[in-house]
């Protein structure tokens, strides 16, 4: 299948990256605004052309497969385009700017007969997989709760909160918060199902651009509830998973490959505390061992649910079998994703430029 | 004669700036929004511009009146991507409003990483081989952008007919700038000297920046591509030595041969670590090389071209970088 890129900044690495370990796919073209980045990125993964306008990139190569790697707000137009012209769309998250312009995406894939997918990586690492195979099995009993949290500087220079340049991120609402929310939503959805209703809590600890940089909600859902936060104070980074059952709680952190359960066991209940511990402290300290290795001998990482997703959407898409994200929950999720969003209007579209001015000097 | 400076908010950008004065130049120094100019302390006759090469509109008006481009400004920290965006798509931004103006001249600043360490025996120089495609993806995030960055600037000024020089500096040292990448690995107080006798290619601040003064000015630098270094270079043993003294740090140095260490990273590269290039800088062998390989260095063209001699010699340089300020200077 014939894949194509439009925008080739960090997470198209990322994605370059899975695609060219997937047979069948032949990465054949690449597009950016900027001719160095993307002239770049195609010497780098030796891709054969490379654009700067994706319309003609989309005329002259026909993909069957676009993959949309832009800032959030240009997602809408650049997916619109590539499903008129044929092609199956993997959009990063947020897939847009807001819930109506992805209704209007829905819409648009639905007539053209094209499928529409959202990057929800974290779902596909190991861990989740594990907590969800227990949950088939029995062994995690039903759902109860899920707790999802993030503890991210986005604070630092350099990133979201870049004096200098405004981050595309701003133009959404909530800001660079908002930006993380489909991760959030994503997870919470998975385990506990479509909301129901949301209360939220949008703070601002520091001094910096960032419109708020803490953020809670209490979920009420399907089957079960959620609890979902981010904090750019906090600190180690992490991001904490926490599946409540009724006969085992699992937790993890999806930035390492960290995954522990604690279950009624057989035995004294007095000794369950220390055999609970005796068993998470092995887990723990294979897991340590395990992101140790793993940092060391390569691999993707913490994106290694990004590899697993694409993976199985060509599968998906050469086979015609069923795809691991669909349009029915891309839209539960983004209905998730909006409830979360701070009330008010949205902000710019367009992510502002500084104009260059000076000052001092003479006359 | 004019000249616009970008990074001139820099480590050393804000040098070039009162070198260029001191050659009678007007400067305009281009710094970003935020950046805080006021402790710079230079005179009023400096026209700040601000603006950000990644996003600015308007860098047009950058050029007005202005008769050479003196290119300082890049990323020296952050991810890979962040410091392409920095330092190649913002000289793709500037050299494109560059275009619609009368400015025909850019002094550009590059970089040693951009030479093929590996394949590079005896002296390096400016006929030494550039890191060929694809080997320089292998490479770390800054050695690709400086490499993209000349490549860029090169292929503008081939387009537009306009003059070019391009200085690639070694490492640039000076005050609060003097621990380099090539005194080895520091763990704690403990510091591996990787090849303690090997010279570290090296020019003080104030010296690099009399040069791209000079090489803004000089019309026989037009055309021409130099090295920037203050001499042969110190060895890292007795450099390293003088930053502990300087610095009043205490550490134990421990000489690690330079052949054994290039040989156990090769090793580990090829087999526990399969080629991960997501290792740290010393433990990815060419990266391991661009920053230690034992190598001669000259500045013999700088010298027979503009006929330049650094300024300033090693031990003033020492006392500059490692002398307390002065009260004034402080309260500057």
């Amino acid at each position: 299948m014939r894949a194509a890129l439009i925008g080739a900044g960090q997470i198209a690495r990322q994605h370059l990256t899975c695609l060219e370990g997937i047979p069948g796919v032949e990465l054949a073209a690449i597009c950016d605004l900027a001719p160095s980045v993307a002239e770049c990125a195609a010497e780098r993964h030796r891709i054969s052309r490379w654009y700067t306008d994706h319309r003609a990139m989309l005329a002259e190569v026909r993909p069957a497969v676009v993959h949309v790697t832009t800032p959030p707000s240009s997602h809408l137009r650049l997916a619109m385009d590539a499903l008129e012209a044929g092609a199956h769309v993997v959009v990063e998250k947020p897939v847009t700017s807001t819930l109506a312009e992805l209704e209007q995406l829905v819409r648009r894939a639905e007539q053209t007969g094209r499928t529409l997918i959202e990057d929800y990586n974290y779902l596909f690492n190991r861990a989740p997989r594990e907590i969800l195979r227990r949950i088939e099995t029995g062994e995690l009993g039903n759902v109860v709760h899920v707790e999802v949290s993030i503890c991210l500087d986005i604070l630092g220079p350099g990133g979201f909160a870049d004096p200098n340049v405004r981050h595309p991120a701003l133009a959404l609402r909530g800001g660079a918060i908002a930006d993380f929310l489909p991760h959030l939503a994503s997870l919470a959805h998975l385990f506990v199902g479509r909301h129901r209703s949301v209360r939220t809590l949008w703070l601002k600890r520091s001094s910096s651009v960032l419109p708020s940089d803490e953020f809670r909600a209490v979920v009420e859902a399907e089957r079960g509830t959620a609890t979902l936060s981010f904090s750019s104070s906090s600190q180690p980074d992490s991001f904490w998973l926490r599946v409540h059952g009724t006969r085992m709680q699992a937790s993890a952190n999806l930035f390492e490959t960290r995954v522990t359960f604690d279950g009624l066991r057989p035995g004294p209940k007095p000794l369950r505390p220390f055999v609970n511990g005796l068993v998470e402290g092995k887990d723990v300290a294979r897991a340590a061992v395990g992101t140790l290795l793993r940092k060391f001998t390569g691999g993707p990482g913490s994106y290694e649910g990004l590899f697993e997703l694409l993976a199985r959407v060509y599968r998906a898409l050469q086979n015609g079998t069923e795809l691991p994200v669909t349009l029915e929950q891309v839209l539960e999720v983004n209905r998730l994703v909006e409830a979360l969003k701070p009330a008010g209007e949205e902000p710019a579209t367009q992510p502002l430029r500084l104009a260059g001015g000076r000052e001092g000097g003479r006359p | 004669m004019k000249a616009l400076i970008t990074g001139a908010g820099g480590f050393l950008g804000r040098h070039v700036v009162t070198a260029l004065l001191d050659r009678g130049a007007e400067v305009r120094a281009m710094v970003r929004p935020a950046a805080p100019v006021e402790s710079l302390g230079w005179p009023k006759s400096v026209e700040v511009y601000r603006a950000d090469l990644r996003s600015s509109r308007d860098l047009e008006r950058a050029f007005d009146g202005v008769d050479v481009l003196v290119h300082l400004a890049a990323a020296v920290s952050g991810g890979e991507d962040a410091q392409f965006a920095a330092t190649v798509v913002g000289t793709e931004r500037l050299l494109e409003a560059m275009a619609g103006t009368s400015c025909r001249r850019v002094v550009l600043a590059s970089s040693f990483s951009v030479y093929d360490w590996s394949a590079i025996d005896g002296t390096l120089d400016e006929d030494s081989p550039l890191e060929p495609i694809p080997d320089l993806y292998a490479r770390d995030g800054y050695s690709v952008a400086k490499s993209w960055q000349e490549r860029v600037t090169r292929k503008a000024c081939a387009a537009h007919g306009w003059d070019l020089t391009v200085l690639r500096p070694g490492f640039i040292w000076g005050r609060d700038h003097a621990y380099l990448a090539a005194l080895g690995i520091q763990v704690a107080a403990l510091h591996l000297v990787i090849g303690p006798l090997t010279h570290v290619p090296m020019t003080h601040v104030e010296n690099c920046a009399h040069l791209f003064a000079l090489a803004a000015v000089d019309p026989r630098a037009r055309g021409q591509t130099l090295n920037v270094v203050d001499g042969e270079g110190e060895r890292i043993w007795s450099f390293l030595g003088d930053y502990l003294r300087g610095t009043g740090q205490r550490g134990l140095r421990i000489p690690v041969p330079y052949r054994l260490a290039h040989r156990v990273v090769q090793l580990a590269f090829g087999t526990v670590f399969r080629r991960n290039l997501k290792l740290p800088q010393i433990l990815i062998p060419v990266r391991f090389e661009s920053r230690l390989k034992p190598l001669r260095f000259t500045n013999r063209r700088a010298r027979e071209v503009l006929g330049w001699t650094p300024p300033l010699d090693f031990q003033t340089c020492l006392q500059r970088t490692f002398q307390p300020l002065g009260p004034e200077r402080t309260a500057a």
